[in-house]
């Protein structure tokens, strides 16, 4: 790692100190009520009772398990219909509109719809994370693979690679940084939505944590699993931005 | 085709045409080839026959169908006017032993793909087993002069050698024709002559056909065993031009001879005939 990187982690976690610090002060000379607005510390014992005594590790792993699941089947399907409609010309012709009309839909206002054919089981839950979470994907791989370098098409035409061969070996992999950008977008998508479903539906989730404890006016409660939402979003773009150097590796030019 | 080669074998046979047999029937023949697109003539009344194991020069001003003629041996554009046969069949469609290299190397080359992976790619659309291909990766690469670069990616190498690699693949393709379309017009004076004089070794030993398209006059005299000089609107053959220069060729002492000289005057009239 270079000095400047460091530099600029020094700088940035400096930066994060001071507002945390500024924070306790505001709290500490009582500028708002602490009723709405814990300090830093009362945040931070929240999180600690709330790990070690109360069911916030298993409210997390839940809320974890819904993301995951939902981004993962979000991205297979995705990335599956992504590649069809960018490739066929048939199967743009017939799914494009209809996915036209679905594509503006605000997630959140499918749940309402969700929860009439699902019930408010799991598969409700997933059914709109993955819903919200496909789209970023699948534009994404469409627009990747409608945007192959034409030459190499002639390439491959030239070696007469069968067409299997040419969505495998040229078409896909010359979409990944497009995957990886719908990848990262649908992940922010499905940790909101993640939230949002919990929220609505109820269950032993953070979404449902937040909000109970909204309603019992118990701030610092809220702020813990906020808290935890936001560290969630931030390891999951670390992870990806890892995944994205090591399969971009070729972009680089040493 | 059966009945044409039953027809070769009988007149092989027959004494009185023996000689007609023995030489060789053109390995590429355009005969009065036309190309109208969008009722706009391309190409008109091009015939042409180029020999197996000769390299063929075209040059002729931006925009006379240069890369229209390459593109027709390659089977990507057809015809619309007479034929262009290949061993004596309609080029219908790309085939592996006609390799193209293309003058955007970077376009040309899997950017996701190692310089080892790129000639694989080749190597599996030939259908060579998994086993033999290292062996024929590190061969190839070798021979281009990239020995130490198998696990480069194209971002990480020269022009040059992006181009060298480019070749490679082509060869991993084991053709008997290589279509190459201003290959070393991107490219610095020296890594031109580099490469110019890498190709002619390694097709001379191949004895592969060379179908070379160039604005640079003296890089045309220099490898060609002919070059066609095209005029434009339509786009026909004007003029070919016999190159007697010994092989192999080199850099000093071809390109001071006096027959080259002579060549050059000539074609740069022509080009200059051509282009008013
Ligand atoms: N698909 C096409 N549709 C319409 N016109 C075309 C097409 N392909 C080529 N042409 C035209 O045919 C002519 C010859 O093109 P070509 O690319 O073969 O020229 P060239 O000799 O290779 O030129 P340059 O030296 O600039 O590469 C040009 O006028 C071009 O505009
Ligand atoms: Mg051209």
């Amino acid at each position: 790692m270079s000095v400047s990187r460091l530099a600029w982690i020094a700088a940035s976690a400096l930066v994060f100190c001071v507002i945390v610090a500024a924070w306790q002060q505001a709290a500490d000379a009582r500028v708002f009520s602490p009723v709405f607005f814990p300090g830093p510390d009362r945040i931070w014992s929240a999180l600690h009772r709330g790990w070690t005594q109360g069911d916030l590790a298993a409210r997390t792993a839940t809320t974890l398990g819904h993301m995951l699941v939902g981004w993962l089947l979000a991205s297979v399907v995705g990335v599956a219909l992504g590649a069809v409609i960018g490739l066929s010309p048939l199967a743009s012709a017939y799914l494009k509109p209809t996915l036209e009309l679905l594509r503006p839909l605000p997630a959140s206002a499918t749940i309402p719809v969700a929860i009439a054919l699902l019930g408010l089981g799991e598969s409700m839950v997933l059914a709109v994370i993955a819903f919200g979470a496909v789209w970023p994907m699948l534009v994404g791989t469409m627009h990747g693979v409608q945007s192959v370098e034409p030459r190499l098409l002639e390439v491959a035409h030239a070696l007469g690679m069968p067409r299997r061969r040419v969505i495998r070996d040229i078409a896909l992999p010359s979409a990944i940084p497009d995957i990886l950008a719908g990848l990262r977008l649908s992940l922010t998508v499905a940790l909101i939505l993640t939230a949002v479903t919990e929220m609505m539906a109820g269950g032993d989730g953070l979404g449902a944590a937040i909000l109970d404890a909204g309603r019992l006016m118990r701030s610092a409660n809220v702020f813990a699993g906020v808290a935890i939402l936001g560290l969630i979003g931030m390891a999951g773009a670390m992870l990806l931005s890892i995944l994205e150097a090591r399969c971009l590796r070729w972009r680089l030019a040493s | 085709m059966s009945v044409r080669v039953r027809q070769a074998k009988r007149r092989f046979e027959t004494p009185g045409v023996a000689i007609e047999a023995i030489a060789p029937a053109p390995l590429i023949r355009f005969r009065q080839v036309g190309l109208d697109i969008g009722g706009r003539t391309i190409i008109d009344g091009v015939s042409l026959d180029i020999r197996g194991g000769e390299v063929v020069c075209v040059v002729g001003p931006s925009g006379c169908g240069k890369t229209t003629l390459l593109r027709m041996i390659a089977g990507f554009v057809q015809p619309t006017a007479g034929t262009v046969t290949f061993n004596g069949q309609p080029t219908a469609a790309p085939r592996p032993d006609v390799a193209i290299v293309f003058q955007d190397y970077g376009k040309a080359l899997l950017p996701w793909r190692t310089a080892a992976g790129n000639v694989a790619l080749a190597l599996e659309a030939i259908g060579l087993p998994k086993p033999q291909r290292p062996a024929r990766i590190a061969e190839l690469l070798a021979l281009l002069g990239l020995g130490g670069h198998a696990d480069k990616y194209p971002a990480a190498m020269s022009g040059g050698m992006q181009q060298r690699l480019q070749i490679a693949r082509a060869l991993a393709q084991e053709p008997t024709v290589l279509l190459m379309d201003e290959p070393f017009g991107a490219l610095d004076a020296m890594t031109r002559q580099h490469l110019q004089d890498e190709l002619l070794r390694i097709v001379t030993d191949r004895g592969i056909t060379v179908f070379f398209v160039t604005h640079d006059l003296e890089e045309a005299i220099y490898l060609a065993d002919r070059v066609i000089g095209l005029a434009p609107n339509p786009g026909r053959v004007a003029r070919e031009f016999d190159i007697g220069l010994a092989r192999p060729r080199d850099q000093l002492a071809t390109i001071e001879h006096p027959d080259f000289l002579r060549l050059r005057r000539a074609l740069f009239e022509f080009i200059k005939a051509a282009e008013s």
